[in-house]
């Protein structure tokens, strides 16, 4: 039992803490105000216990469809964030511009948050009045959220640590990752609903790297890792991930030619 | 890094975490096995009992006294044709091969683990089994309670790591206090109780830059003193040749008033550079003491009222006493300064108002001209260095070098006041404000 909770939380935790460290690290390393983002956090929390207590009405919604498409519209909507984040960043001298970076940013943390935090709140709410099984799922959470955290605040500070410009170019790095980790969860999410019909996996590495191993779990929040990934979740990882460069490049381009 | 101390604090607990984590997790898994084994052991040796207890091989009746429903044992003939006897919740079937060893099985709806002993004496199969969710339930129930002990720690870790990082910081914390209370004409070294290896060159060539500026600030004073005893002194001899000319050529001669005027004029500028000099808030030998402002303006304007009855211009004091701390005799040359420009630049029988205001935790001396005034956007440039309300055009015909709202806004940097410049209650003129706060100054 203390395992699966430790593999349960730590997936929803470390994809959370990754998001929030690389966004904590690029608002200092972009010179914006921090306090947003504690209240990203707060309002993130409120969401998920929101989301959570409302789950059997979501659930039953869209033909028992719900969750799915819910799931599926919050990880699409925070690769909008982040495409409009890489689109933002190479304007932000301008206010409108700037203010609009931030917006991303803060809605992409509440976000994150929202969907992660209300999948750790359903878990363990499945164990409430089963004390002989609630006392190692706590134990199994806090090692999970522990390892997780840990791994969020060591990135935070190896990106606002390193050379100014390589902690910039290393945090959009793993923005686009996670970019395209989003993408590929909502291609899953509609599969599991039925809107996108299956088909067989496109390879299986999980002789190589199981789903379930620790290593497994950050590749997974690092890089949107799937042992068996579908041939729509792999061309719409990459292709958003393409998305996202051709955004930020054109972006870039423009900014130059502007000034 | 915003923070030492919450990066050191989020550091070590990340990374006592994580490692601490990482090995109980593995030390859980090796529990657990562990756990499964001695439970292995003791299901092969309650089979051995059971084998020596019951040593009837004859068909029994089921035996009825089981207590625990997640344990059961089965008797079976040589062949595992017949089963002799067996507990009360043990399935009258054979359980899988009957072969020697441990083995998984199902039974009503759970996963057994069983072990089979061949009871070599009498000839018959003893099979004793638990149920695997009991034994894995169990051996977590133990394994969690050392596991819980290192979860709980963290935060005790974090409020250690906080406080001891604290202690660690405190040189560098007091060293920090030091230096952001120094007052500006403190140029003592920076003293700590220990001194930690890490701050030893930080303290020391600190130090040594203070012994350096004190050594600088000194040699100037002695220049500036010197200068203005060898520049007064051959002006004021220059003054006596030139009263000796007039009393022998007469005032009318045209260059005899220049020189006059001339002399006058260097008089001025070198009084001028001297109070600006002394006035400097990087001056270091600049001490204060309990002031009252309304009782200097007083004294202040008692000095000036020859010069302002020359004109027959009109002065007016209003306030009451009015404590701050600054240095005497920098006030005192402020007021000289503003009267003086107020004086100047009004025109004659006009009003000049000076008033102290006591204020909440302020204090606000007000000096209000009938003159000319200055216009708004001139306001941040009148305080510098020789500059002059219209330049070299400058059209009032007085003495002045453009140094006098200079030395004020010094003098009133030195004690931390704040100036507003605006247009005078009596007429257009200039009216300046200085705002001391009623605190020690730093």
């Amino acid at each position: 039992m203390l395992l699966n909770a430790v593999i349960i939380i730590l997936r929803e935790v470390l994809e959370a803490a990754l998001i929030v460290s690389v966004f904590l690290a690029l608002s200092q390393l972009l010179n914006r105000k921090l306090w947003w983002m504690l209240i990203a956090m707060v309002m993130g929390f409120a969401g998920a216990y929101v989301y959570a207590i409302n789950l059997s009405q979501i659930s039953m919604a869209l033909e028992g469809t719900g969750q799915e498409v819910l799931n599926a519209s919050l990880h699409s909507l925070i690769f909008i964030c982040l495409l409009i984040f890489m689109i933002s960043v190479p304007h932000q001298a301008r206010p409108g511009w700037r203010r609009l970076n931030l917006f991303t940013i803060v809605l992409a943390v509440i976000i994150a948050i929202v969907r992660e935090g209300s999948e750790i709140i359903l878990y363990i709410k499945g164990f409430y009045g089963i004390p002989e099984l609630l006392h190692p799922v706590l134990i199994g959470g806090a090692v999970g959220a522990g390892i997780g955290l840990s791994v969020g605040v060591f990135f935070y500070y190896l990106l606002v640590n390193m050379h100014k410009r390589s902690g910039i170019w290393l945090g959009y790095l793993m923005l686009l990752l996670v970019g395209g980790s989003m993408i590929a969860q909502a291609v899953e999410f509609m599969i599991q609903a039925d809107y996108i019909s299956a088909s067989a996996p496109l390879w299986d590495s999980s002789h190589l790297v199981s789903e379930r191993s620790a290593i497994g779990q950050l590749l997974y929040a690092l890089l949107g890792y799937e042992a068996t990934p579908a041939p729509q979740q792999a061309a719409a990882y990459f292709g958003s991930i393409a998305l996202l460069v051709i955004a930020a490049c054109v972006s870039f381009f423009f900014r130059s030619k502007s000034s | 890094m915003k923070s030492i101390r919450l990066f050191l604090l989020l550091a070590l607990l990340a990374t006592i975490t994580l490692v601490n984590f990482v090995a109980l997790l593995h030390g859980y898994q090796s529990s657990m096995e562990k756990a499964q084994s001695l439970f292995d052991s003791r299901l092969e040796s309650t089979a051995r009992l059971i084998a020596a207890a019951n040593s009837e091989n004859a068909v029994q009746q089921t035996i009825a006294e089981q207590q625990t429903p997640y344990t059961y044992f089965q008797i079976w003939d040589s062949g595992g044709k017949q089963l002799l006897t067996r507990s009360r919740n043990a399935p009258e079937l054979m359980p899988g091969e009957l072969s020697e060893g441990f083995h998984e099985i199902n039974h009503a709806s759970y996963r057994w683990r069983n072990f089979i002993y061949r009871d070599q004496h009498l000839n018959r199969w003893i099979v004793v089994a638990e149920r695997s969710d009991v034994r894995y339930s169990l051996a977590e129930e133990v394994v969690l309670e050392s596991l819980l002990p290192i979860v709980l720690a963290i935060p005790v870790a974090a409020l250690i790591i906080w406080l001891a990082v604290g202690v660690g910081l405190k040189p560098l914390r007091q060293f920090a206090d030091q230096v952001r209370h120094k007052r500006v004409d403190d140029l003592s070294p920076i003293t700590l109780e220990h001194v930690p290896h890490e701050l030893t060159s930080v303290v020391s060539n600190t130090n040594a830059l203070l012994g350096r500026l004190e050594d600088a600030f000194q040699r100037e004073q002695r220049f500036a003193s010197d200068a203005a005893h060898e520049l007064r002194t051959p002006i004021s001899v220059l003054k006596v040749h030139l009263h000796n000319l007039r009393k022998r050529l007469g005032d009318e001669d045209e260059d005899i008033s220049l020189l006059k005027t001339g002399i006058e004029r260097m008089g001025h500028l070198i009084e001028q550079i001297l109070a600006l000099y002394r006035s400097s808030p990087d001056q270091a030998s600049v001490q204060f003491e309990h002031v009252d402002l309304t009782k200097l303006a007083q004294q202040v304007i008692a000095d000036e009222f020859m010069t302002i009855e020359q004109k027959q211009q009109h002065i007016s004091l209003e306030g009451e006493t009015a404590m701050i701390e600054g240095n005497r005799f920098a006030l005192e040359t402020l007021l000289h300064n503003l009267l003086s420009n107020a004086h100047k630049y009004s025109p004659s029988g006009s009003d000049i108002r000076v008033s102290v205001a006591q204020k909440a935790h302020r204090v606000e001396l007000t000096v209000e001209d009938s003159g000319p005034g200055i216009p708004a956007s001139e306001y941040e440039r009148v305080f510098e260095r020789f500059y002059r309300l219209q330049g070299d055009r400058h059209d009032s015909g007085e003495l002045g070098c453009g140094l006098g709202l200079t030395i004020v806004k010094h003098i009133a940097d030195l004690h931390q006041a704040d100036i507003q410049l605006g247009t005078s209650s009596i007429g257009q003129g200039l009216s300046v404000k200085i705002i001391f706060q009623q605190e020690e100054p730093h």
